[in-house]
C-alpha cells in the first residue's frame, strides 16, 4: 500500500529524510517512532504529496508520487485520511461542518453526510460538541475533531501524526482502540509519535527513525 | 452537481459576510458600467444622426446632351443593375430648368433669355450604405465617369470625408472607452476577488490536503465574481433606464429639437449589460484565482 524506496528529502541543502526504504501492506498497522525533529511529519506528507522526494520513488495505493499530475493529487488524498499533527481545523465553521467538509468534497449526499459525521463524532465522544465552533474546544477535544475528519470518509489509508498528542492516557487508550478497528476493518494505519507507551505491548510494527534515518525496526 | 450547491451556498454566505466591500465593488462595477452604456447610447445616437445624414448623399450624373432616349435607357437599365447603387432617379433637361426655376423664384426670368434648355439631363445615385468612403465613392465615380455617354459625375467630396471623419473619431473613442472601463472592471473584481482568496488562504490549504479539486475550491470565488458583475450591471441597466426615460420624457419639452435626434433605445440594450458585467467580472475573478498548485 505505501513503498518508499531509496527515498531522500531536503529542506534547503539541510538532509531531513535519508535513503528511507519502507514497505507497508494492505491493511496493516505500522508505528513510526522518533525524537522530535527526526523526520516523521516529513516522511507522512511525502505519503500525502504535501512535499516532493529529492530522491527516490514513492508509491501510494498504486499511485507513483513522483509522476503524479497537479490535478490527480486529490485523487490520491481522497484514499487517505490524515490527522495533522497541527490540527487544520477551520475556525469559523462547526465541529459538524468541519468533518462534513471531508465528505462535501467527495460529492456526497447531504443526507449521507449528516448520518456518517454523527456516527464518527460518536466514536470519539463529541456528539454534544457538533455545534460547537473549534477555539471553544479544548486542546484534547480538537484533536478527536481532527480524528473523526480522517476517518468519516472511510479512507484506505490513514495517517495519523501524533494523534493522542493532546490527549489524556484514557482517551489516548479510547482513541487508539478506535485505530485498532478500523484497522482491522482493512484500512491501512500509520502513526507517527515520539511516545513509546502508544505501541508497545501492541504487537505491532515500529519503525524507528532516528538523525534522518531507519534507525531499526521493532515490534511493539 | 452537489458540489455547485455547496458551492453556491459557500459563496452566498460570504457575499454576505463581506457585505460593505462587496457593496463598494458592485457600486464601482455599475458606475463602469453606466458610465460606457451611457457613452455607448450616444454613440448610438450620433450614428442614426449619420446615417440619416448619410441617406442624403447621392452622386449626380451628367449625360451628354446629344444622348438618344434609347441609348438614356441603357444608362438607366445599367445602373438599375449596379448592386452598388440602392437608387436612380432621372432628371430630364426639362424637368432640371423647372427645379431651376422653382428655385430662382423672381430671379428666373433671367433664364428667358436662352433659346435652348442650357441644362443636360442626369441621373441621381444612390450608393450602398458600406460604399460610403472617400476613397470607395472616388473610384465608383471615375469608373461612372468612364461609361459612355457620361458627361461628367458630381458629389460633395468635402462633405462625405468629413463624415467620415466623425465617424471614425466616434468609432475609436468608443473603442478606446470601451477598452478603459472594460479594464476597470476586471481589475475591481480582481481586487476583491484577491482579498478574499487572501483571506482564505488557510481554509483553502486545508481543502486542498482534505483532496479538494480545483473545481472545487475556485468555483465560490468564481461565483462571487459573476455575482458582483450582473448586480452591478442590475443596477447600472436601470439607472440608464431611469435617466434615459427623464431625458427622452422631459427635454423635448423645453428643447424640442432634441426630439429629432434621440433614438428609442432598443429594450435588448438593458437586457445586455448585465451579462456584459458578469463577463467581465468573472475575468477578473478567473485572474484572481489564478493555478492552483497542490
Ligand atoms: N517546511 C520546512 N522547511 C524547512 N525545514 C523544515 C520544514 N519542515 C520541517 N523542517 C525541518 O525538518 C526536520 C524534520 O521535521 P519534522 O517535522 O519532519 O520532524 P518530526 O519528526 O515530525 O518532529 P516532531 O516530533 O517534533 O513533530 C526538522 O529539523 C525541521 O526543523
Ligand atoms: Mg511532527
Amino acid at each position: 500500500m505505501i513503498e518508499f524506496s531509496r527515498v531522500t528529502k531536503y529542506y534547503d541543502q539541510e538532509i531531513v529524510l535519508k535513503d528511507i526504504t519502507i514497505s507497508i501492506d494492505k491493511a496493516e498497522m505500522v508505528f513510526l517512532a522518533g525524537p522530535s525533529g527526526a523526520g516523521k511529519t516529513t516522511l507522512l506528507k511525502l505519503i500525502y504529496c504535501a512535499e516532493r522526494p529529492d530522491e527516490g520513488k514513492i508509491v501510494v495505493a498504486g499511485w507513483d508520487v513522483r509522476t503524479l499530475k497537479q490535478r490527480t493529487i486529490p485523487f490520491l488524498r481522497r484514499n487517505l485520511g490524515v490527522v495533522f499533527q497541527d490540527f487544520r481545523l477551520l475556525k469559523n465553521k462547526t465541529v459538524f461542518d468541519n468533518i462534513a467538509l471531508a465528505l462535501r468534497i467527495h460529492d456526497m449526499h447531504p443526507a449521507e453526510i449528516k448520518e456518517d459525521v454523527y456516527e464518527v463524532l460518536e466514536d470519539v465522544k463529541l456528539a454534544h460538541k457538533a455545534q460547537t465552533y473549534p477555539p471553544h474546544l479544548s486542546g484534547g477535544e480538537q484533536q478527536r475533531v481532527v480524528i473523526a475528519r480522517a476517518m468519516v470518509a472511510k479512507p484506505t489509508v490513514l495517517l495519523a501524526d501524533e494523534p493522542t498528542g493532546n490527549l489524556d492516557s484514557d482517551t489516548s487508550f479510547n482513541i487508539m482502540n478506535l485505530f485498532r478497528d478500523i484497522n482491522t476493518r482493512g484500512t491501512t494505519v500509520m502513526i507517527a509519535t515520539h511516545n513509546e507507551g502508544l505501541f508497545q505491548g501492541s504487537g505491532s510494527r515500529v519503525i524507528h527513525l532516528k538523525e534522518n534515518e531507519i534507525d531499526m525496526e521493532t515490534v511493539g | 452537481m452537489r458540489i455547485f450547491i455547496f458551492a453556491f451556498q459557500t459563496a452566498f454566505k460570504n457575499l454576505w459576510i463581506e457585505k460593505w466591500i462587496n457593496f463598494l465593488t458592485v457600486l464601482s462595477i455599475s458606475i463602469g458600467l453606466f458610465i460606457l452604456s451611457v457613452f455607448g447610447v450616444m454613440t448610438l445616437n450620433m450614428d442614426e444622426v449619420l446615417k440619416r445624414w448619410a441617406k442624403s448623399f447621392g452622386l449626380v450624373v451628367y449625360i451628354n446632351d446629344d444622348l438618344s432616349i434609347q441609348k438614356e435607357n441603357t444608362l438607366k437599365a445599367g445602373f438599375e443593375k449596379d448592386p452598388d447603387i440602392i437608387g436612380v432617379k432621372y432628371i430630364s433637361k426639362d424637368q432640371a430648368i423647372k427645379d431651376l426655376r422653382n428655385i430662382m423664384g423672381k430671379e428666373s426670368s433671367i433664364l428667358e433669355g436662352f433659346d435652348e434648355n442650357p441644362l443636360p439631363s442626369s441621373f441621381e445615385l444612390k450608393l450602398q450604405s458600406d460604399l460610403l468612403m472617400p476613397d470607395l465613392v472616388r473610384a465608383k465615380a471615375l469608373q461612372i465617369k468612364e461609361i459612355e455617354g457620361v458627361e461628367e459625375v458630381q458629389y460633395g467630396e468635402k462633405w462625405l470625408s468629413s463624415l467620415n471623419t466623425i465617424t471614425e473619431i466616434m468609432k475609436i473613442s468608443a473603442l478606446f472607452l470601451g477598452s478603459i472601463t472594460f479594464t476597470a472592471i476586471v481589475f475591481v473584481t480582481y481586487s476583491t476577488i484577491k482579498i478574499f482568496f487572501y483571506r482564505r488562504k488557510d481554509e483553502i490549504e486545508t481543502l486542498k490536503l482534505l483532496g479538494a479539486t480545483r473545481t472545487f475550491i475556485r468555483f465560490p470565488f468564481l461565483l462571487e465574481g459573476l455575482f458582483l458583475g450582473i448586480a452591478g450591471g442590475i443596477i447600472s441597466s436601470v439607472g440608464l433606464f431611469g435617466i434615459y426615460s427623464l431625458i427622452t420624457l422631459k427635454v423635448p419639452e423645453f428643447m424640442p429639437s432634441v426630439k429629432a435626434i434621440i433614438v428609442s433605445l432598443p429594450l435588448s440594450v438593458y437586457f445586455i449589460i448585465p451579462p456584459a458585467g458578469a463577463v467581465m467580472s468573472f475575468i477578473g475573478s478567473l485572474i484572481a484565482v489564478g493555478k492552483i498548485r497542490y
